[in-house]
């Protein structure tokens, strides 16, 4: 899913928090920032401009802007021509600075928006890249259901009337929560986090085959519900199929990808009086014990063959003892 | 009913993988399928049946198929365990 973040939207969704007020009206309001990432041009006021990336948005802090007070007017115009790179998103003056007056000016010449923050520099830089971070997120979107089994999230997937919903609307009777269904907006966080949503038309509804829509948030309550969790386990619905070669120790890990993030996936065949729904809980509740270091079906291995090596070390004294004839 | 013994040849006996193979094999087959070590009798497309006989290496094992398909299922068994399951070189 391709994002779209404009100068625009960043300074009306940031505007009060931050402080914000634009220098130059909307001139330039209309780029697109692409990376998630900020530079304080310290070392380029400097001199240096070895590492110069111009699709960062640039934040000028307190630091800065008394560097800049220090430079005359040509070398300020120096900087700028440089500094302002056509291809630049954006500029920030931070801690309620004031841009120099030919900054504005070529700012205006190349149609970059030019901003100033009434917070501090650290604050502002802390909180812009964790909003930038999540509009700038990769992001998908799946067809399944995301439900919070005990903090555990399982995301259900498998074909289209196998039973998501269904499932997860048991789950929900069981007393756990409803994140999405049929629709999974998914967002990697960081490096390994990804975390799934509803989209907004569909919030907590559901769909039951013979039934129609049904709204999860209206039946059950508030606390049948979820905004947003962490998926931590994909579950596959699978039409039974004896062919089909089933996880039947569970030491292999067997994961899938979402968004780069390798999440332990399991294929869950189903058949009738089958009650997934309890599997669910175990599934959620098993992945708890892994991650506290308890991991039942490795445990089981080892206590197996060491039982084996044992018996083949009897067997090997017993061959011994037969042949002491003395 | 045919009944055939066989002798474990994998390095680490009956363990989880092995074990795996043969419960899958087996399971495929409509024919019941059972597994004899030292009297204990066990179904062998149950995979706890077989893993608490831990069958150590080099061990005698009695293989036991009853049903429409028990010819072809002790057959295709008893050439897993020739073969040590195709798991190990």
């Amino acid at each position: 899913m391709e994002k779209i973040l404009d100068v625009a939207r960043i300074y009306k969704e940031n505007r009060t928090r931050l402080k914000m007020g634009r220098v130059n009206g909307d001139i330039g309001h209309d780029r697109q920032v692409t990376s998630s990432k900020l530079n304080r041009p310290g070392l380029e006021l400097g001199g240096f401009w070895g590492s110069f990336d111009p699709h960062r948005i640039q934040i000028i802090g307190q630091g800065e802007s008394k560097f800049l007070k220090t430079q005359s007017a040509e070398q300020l115009k120096v900087i700028f021509n440089k500094l302002l790179h056509p291809e630049l998103p954006l500029v920030i003056f931070a801690h309620g600075a004031k841009p120099p007056e030919c900054a504005i000016e070529l700012a205006r010449e190349r149609k970059i928006a030019i901003l100033t923050s009434g917070v501090v520099t650290t604050y502002l830089v802390a909180y812009l890249l964790d909003y930038l971070d999540w509009e700038l997120a990769p992001s998908t979107i799946v067809h399944g259901s995301l439900v919070d089994v005990y903090g555990v999230g399982l995301l259900f997937t498998g074909r289209s009337g196998i039973g998501k919903s269904e499932i997860a609307l048991d789950l929900v009777e069981r007393g756990h929560r409803l994140v999405a269904d049929d629709v999974v907006k998914i967002i990697r966080r960081a490096d390994n986090v990804v975390i799934g949503t509803g989209v907004e038309m569909l919030e907590h509804h559901l769909e039951l085959r013979g039934l129609g829509i049904v709204d999860v948030r209206h039946i059950f309550g508030i606390r049948a519900v979820r905004q947003q969790k962490r998926i931590e386990v994909q579950v596959e619905l699978q039409d039974w199929d004896s062919i089909q070669d089933y996880e039947r120790i569970g030491n292999r890990n067997t994961t899938v990808d979402i968004l780069g993030v390798a999440i332990p996936l399991i294929k869950l065949p189903i058949n009738p009086g089958k009650n997934i729904t309890v599997i669910a809980e175990v599934i959620a509740l098993n992945h708890i014990m892994k991650y506290m270091g308890k991991n039942a079906a490795l445990e089981f291995e080892r206590k197996l063959a060491a039982r084996i090596r044992l018996k083949t070390r009897i067997n090997e004294l017993q061959r011994y003892l037969k042949k002491d004839f003395e | 009913m045919l009944k055939q013994t066989v002798t474990i040849h994998n390095r680490y006996g009956l363990h989880t993988r092995p074990a795996t193979v043969l419960v899958t094999t087996a399971s495929q087959f409509k024919s019941e399928v059972f597994i004899t070590y030292r009297g204990i009798r066990v179904n062998a497309k149950s995979i706890l049946g077989v893993l608490v006989l831990a069958v150590e290496p080099n061990a005698e094992v009695i293989l036991e198929t009853n049903g429409s398909d028990e010819a072809e299922a002790m057959q295709k068994l008893v050439e897993l365990v020739e073969h040590k399951f195709y798991t190990e070189e």
